[in-house]
């Protein structure tokens, strides 16, 4: 028993540490928490449903659902870095220079905006994923891990990775962690600061939308307010493991599932949704630096 | 000068005031010679419960129109005031006084128990009477209002057919139950319980939070208690998730619910996974001869009925038969001849008790099979 309730905060977990990423990247750059992010996850599960409806006219599903899922994650990866750089664009980049308070309300808006334009284009009722994926999964004694969780945790794990060997070992890794340091200083040594902040909303965007593709797949139900409390519970991992430190938001997002899904099982289901919001105050109370730190010198 | 120049203004001003609430007396002189009779219905309109709120919303429409055809009621012609209270109570109250001063004599609603039981305080304040066609907690005709009305059955009685049904006819012993904390889904839970109490065990006892979409903890803890049969109170989205991720846990017992879960979305969110579930809701229309030209006008007119459609058809049905046996508009009135009618209508004969409920209990037993809802068990029957 214990071990499957591992398995499913496991699950869980990945999912927030994948839209955690976002939020950590855009805080170690601008310093501004962008409570739109999980307005993006959400677009991601919308796009991943809307492409695959038109992929499934075209016949393409029936013959090769394989290529048809890797299509589909492609258009909606695309689809959602476009809209994470026209929200930088359009809602962050003209505030750049003002108070810190402003580009949050401006944060705020976009994701009041964002929420009510799927709402009105999309209508409020619960868009089904269809049930093509094949069910089955490894079972031993009591334990079952499903095919979709399996796909869940690898993908995850993997994106983790190569955001990290991104930042680490690539030109652009090296120029997004300058600018985390100190801007100022990275633009005088010849770094295009715009260009970094745009690499930056695009990779943290096309993160959250792979999370909402997995998502719509796993729970097979999407609907327009669903980005609103994984948005909060994603930000809540990224302040557990040290907002602006990478490891700490993958961290964080495992840690969350896992006493999510503990807490639920163990303490109460009815108060499933506090467990985080209990954790996120417990947190700003006695280490509101996260338990990783927000490791100044490499917070990207 | 100043002093002058806001004296004018001042003239004007009153000038213009008067003149507004003499065309406001004018218009609302107007209204109350206005020749109908207006009929409320409240629901949600709006929202992920639309699809209820509009089915609702067409079977009312649908006799009105029928009744308008023949000349009205009292001699006067029909009015249809449709409003939306989004399954919220705080709306619903709101949508309910303004109906009260929309001036309707008789309200079709509301659907949801936590917006009926709200709202049914306002209407009674102001003496209208409403018939629900769906809302099915036994709070609401527990206050003693003489107002309230309903055409559907109470959870008392839904979940005493669905006790017996799991103890007589299924024999199971182990019982799980989930709830999705809200007025009707906790309160059905909570009848169930009460009616299987000496009949079989509750080993596990839980609610969830409506709008969550992972309930993998609460059903893996749940497995680890050996339940033979799990009873879920609550509306379709959660049912069917639950439903599915049950089953990619390796939770292959049976399922059963009430009639929150009674839509085609349950089978879609859930898929194969919801292949033997059972519900508890009224007869099938098709079954019931007297539904018979009921189910041909609403195809004709609006498509395929929804699961209330039929209710709420009966209920208008209901209200201005009761207007036109009370002879006036007076909502007193109305409501005793509801009290003491007899009527036939498309789901057969309703009467009344002295708390509003209709007085024979319609819950029967239904299957999902083929991915189709269809009628399984009726009371009385002890195999099948």
């Amino acid at each position: 028993m214990f071990l499957q309730q591992l398995i499913n905060g496991f699950t869980l977990g990945a999912v927030y540490a994948l839209i955690a990423l976002g939020y950590t990247m855009v805080y170690g750059i601008l310093e501004l928490i962008n409570f739109a992010h999980g307005e993006i996850y959400m677009l991601g599960a919308y796009i991943t449903i809307i492409s695959l409806s038109i992929l499934t006219i075209t016949g393409l599903t029936s013959k090769s659902l394989i290529l048809s899922l890797l299509i589909v994650l492609i258009i909606t990866t695309i689809i959602s870095g476009a809209y994470g750089l026209t929200m930088e664009r359009a809602a962050y980049r003209p505030l750049r220079h003002a108070p810190r308070l402003s580009p949050l309300i401006s944060a705020i808006g976009v994701s009041i905006f964002l929420q009510n334009y799927v709402m009105l284009t999309q209508g409020s009722a619960d868009k089904i994923f269809p049930h093509i994926l094949p069910p089955g999964g490894l079972s031993m004694a009591d334990v079952t891990l499903t095919y979709m969780q399996m796909f869940i945790i690898i993908t995850s794990v993997f994106l983790m990775t190569a955001l990290h060997t991104f930042i680490r070992k690539t030109r652009l890794g090296k120029a997004m962690r300058a600018t985390a340091q100190d801007k100022k200083m990275a633009s005088l040594v010849g770094i295009d600061i715009d260009t970094v902040i745009m690499v930056t909303f695009i990779t943290g965007s096309a993160l959250a939308a792979v999370a909402g593709f997995m998502v719509a797949m796993y729970y097979g139900l999407v609907n327009f307010y669903m980005g609103y409390v994984a948005g909060i519970k994603a930000f809540t991992a990224a302040v557990l493991g040290g907002i602006g430190n990478i490891q700490g938001a993958v961290f964080g997002g495992f840690l969350l599932g896992i006493l999510e899904s503990l807490g639920a099982a163990y303490i109460s289901s009815e108060y499933k949704d506090a467990f985080a919001f209990i954790i996120l105050i417990l947190i700003l109370i006695f280490k509101p630096t996260g338990l990783l730190g927000e490791r100044v010198p490499e917070k990207v | 000068m100043t002093k002058r120049y806001f004296r004018m203004k001042l003239r004007y001003t009153v000038l213009f005031l008067s003149l507004f609430i003499l065309l406001a007396a004018i218009i609302t002189g107007c209204s109350k010679k206005e020749d109908v009779i207006k009929i409320g219905v409240a629901g949600p309109m709006t929202g992920d419960q639309s699809k209820m709120g509009i089915d609702m919303k067409n079977g009312a429409e649908l006799a009105i129109n029928e009744w308008n055809r023949k000349g009205g009621v009292l001699e006067k012609k029909l009015k249809i005031i449709v409003e939306d209270d989004q399954h919220d109570p705080k709306q619903a109250v709101s949508v309910a006084n303004k109906l009260v001063n929309a001036g309707t004599i008789g309200i079709i609603g509301h659907f949801n128990s936590n917006a009926s039981i709200p709202a049914s305080a306002t209407y009674n304040k102001a003496n209208i009477p409403m018939i629900t066609p769906a809302s099915t907690n036994p709070q609401l005709t527990e206050q003693g209002f003489t107002n309230v009305f309903r055409v559907c059955g109470r959870d008392d009685q839904q979940g005493l057919v669905a006790a017996t049904f799991v103890s007589e006819v299924l024999k199971f012993k182990r019982i799980a139950v989930l709830h999705d904390k809200t007025t009707y889904g906790q309160g059905l839970a909570d009848e169930f319980v009460k009616a299987i109490n000496h009949k079989a065990d509750v080993v596990y006892y839980a609610g969830v939070v409506q709008g969550d979409k992972d309930f993998r903890a609460v059903l893996t803890a749940l497995k680890g208690k050996r339940p033979e049969l799990l009873y879920f109170g609550g509306i379709y989205p959660e049912g069917g998730l639950i439903i599915k991720q049950a089953r990619e846990l390796g939770l292959n017992i049976p399922f059963m619910s009430g009639d929150g879960l009674i839509d085609q979305k349950f089978i879609e969110i859930a898929g194969p996974a919801s292949e033997g579930s059972y519900l508890s809701f009224s007869p099938d229309p098709e079954n019931i001869p007297n539904a018979k030209d009921f189910l041909k006008s609403y195809r004709s007119n609006y498509g395929e009925p929804g699961p209330y459609s039929i209710y709420a058809y009966d209920a208008a049905n209901v209200l201005l038969r009761s207007i036109e046996a009370a002879g006036s508009a007076d909502g007193a009135a109305i409501s005793k001849a509801i009290h003491e009618m007899k009527h036939t209508g498309a789901l057969g004969e309703l009467e009344w008790d002295k708390k509003g409920d209709i007085l024979h209990s319609p819950y029967v037993v239904w299957e999902v099979k083929n991915g189709k809802f269809t009628e399984y068990w009726k009371p009385g029957e002890t195999n099948h």
